[in-house]
Order: C-alpha cells, then structure tokens, then sequence
C-alpha cells in the first residue's frame, strides 16, 4: 500500500541560504512548539544537534523527534520524523529550497504514510482526540512500543 | 477529504457527538438516529450535515432510504491536519524569515 504525500509549499522572499537556515538553524523559532510540542508548555527548545531534530523541556529532558538523513546547505534537507518517542516508525520530512526570480521556493514532502497501515485502532482516531496534535504524539508513541 | 480541525469542532457538540457515537455501530437513517434522542428529526439531520461537512460522516442511498456512515478514513484525516500545520507552519517560517535583513533585491 502507498500513499499520496502531504505536500505544503512557500514562497520566501529571501536567499536559498536564508532560507535554508531560518528552516534549519531557526526551527525553534517557527515551528508552533507551545501547541505542537511533546512537552506542551514546559517546551524550552526545538533545534538540530548532531544530526538530530531534539526538543528540550524547561526541565532539562531531550526528546528526539527525528534525524536527519539528508544535508545539502542550500538546497535541500531531509530527517525522519517520529515527534513522541523513538524511531521504530517514523514518517520522512524532505524539504527543498529552489531559488525563484524574487526568492525562493520551499517545498515540503511529508511522506510516508503507508506506516499506519489499516491499523483499526487507529483509523477513526483522530476524530475521537480532544487534540489531535496529543493524538499524533500518540500515533507515534503507540507504534514505537 | 476529512479536516481534523473542523472534526474536532463539529464533536465539541454533545448532541452531535452522540449522533456520530450512534453512526460507530453501524450505517443509519436519520429516523433510526431521532430515535432516542431528545431532539426532533430535523436537528438530527442538520448535525449530520455538520458531521458530513466536516468528513466524519457520508451519506449513501438505499432504494428510498438515505443511510449515514462514519468515514472510515482515519489517515486521510491525519494527512489533513498535517497538511493544515505544515501550511501555517511553513507561514510562520516565511515570516520570520523575511523579518531578517534582506538578502534579495526587491522587485
């Protein structure tokens, strides 16, 4: 079974480099961590260490939410992506930045997907969470064990 | 396709979370859902549109009865709200991005 993937793009007005390194360099900075995080309000960072995406609690916990698998500065970047706990399932974030007459266009391939299978506790799940962000941790956690 | 977002705000009604609930055990006409329920027909109808709208539910005819279903489809669901993060996210990403110094000529 495949799946079609999650495709999202942007334009940025703004160098492949700057780009590249807002998304990479700056991911703490824009990536909704607060509402969209594992450690919800106790979140105090998201960044790229050492090939890994970790996300840092106030309290000094990591949670390691992928690693990255390709790293090509300006052009493209690619990591696994298992936001909850380990890696024993994971989706793949590709992203590229191709430069356009005012800019650059970045382009996400979120794929994947055929993971979830027809796993029926999961099918109708997401419409039973109360948050479903909590719900795709869960996803991800539930796979892993 | 499913919204997760309009989902989970078409469930945030008791009433029509009950409607969705009484869809889980299997395909039903809107007389067989008012049945039970302390509300008229109508109401019953109007949250199924709620629920249809939001890619919870589907409709399907049978002769002269039109029956609701509950939409299978949990990972269309989950695309979908990662396709809604992923959008505002990468808006987020854009913004910040263009707040720094400029490093293109304009125009």
């Amino acid at each position: 079974m495949t799946t079609v993937p999650v495709l999202a793009a942007v334009h940025v007005r703004r160098s492949p480099d700057a780009a590249f390194r807002t998304f990479t360099e700056r991911i703490g900075d824009w990536w909704p961590l607060r509402t969209h995080g594992v450690y919800g309000d106790q979140a105090a960072g998201l960044s790229i260490v050492d090939g890994q995406l970790v996300e840092r609690s106030v309290g000094g916990e990591t949670s390691v939410w992928g690693e990255v698998v390709r790293w090509e500065p300006p052009h493209r970047f690619a990591c696994t992506w298992h936001p909850g706990r380990g890696d024993g399932v994971h989706t793949l974030i590709e992203v590229e930045f191709r430069p356009d007459e005012d800019g650059t266009r970045v382009e996400l391939v979120h794929s994947g997907w055929e993971i979830y299978g027809d796993e029926a506790e999961q099918r109708r799940a997401p419409y039973e969470a109360p948050d479903a962000w909590n719900h795709v941790l869960g996803l991800f956690a539930r796979a892993d064990n | 396709m499913a919204n997760v977002a309009l989902a989970i705000a078409a469930l945030g009604d008791p009433t029509r979370r009950a409607v969705f609930e009484r869809l889980r055990d299997g395909p039903r006409a809107v007389g067989e859902l008012a049945d039970g329920l302390p509300v008229t027909r109508s109401a019953v109808s109007q949250h199924l549109r709620v629920l249809g709208e939001a890619g919870l539910v589907s409709q399907t005819r049978v002769g002269t009865r039109r029956l609701y279903r509950v939409q299978p489809d949990g990972l269309a669901a989950l695309r979908a709200y990662f396709d809604e993060l992923w959008g505002s996210a990468l808006g987020a990403m854009r913004d910040l991005a263009e707040a720094g110094e400029s490093d293109v000529e304009d125009g």
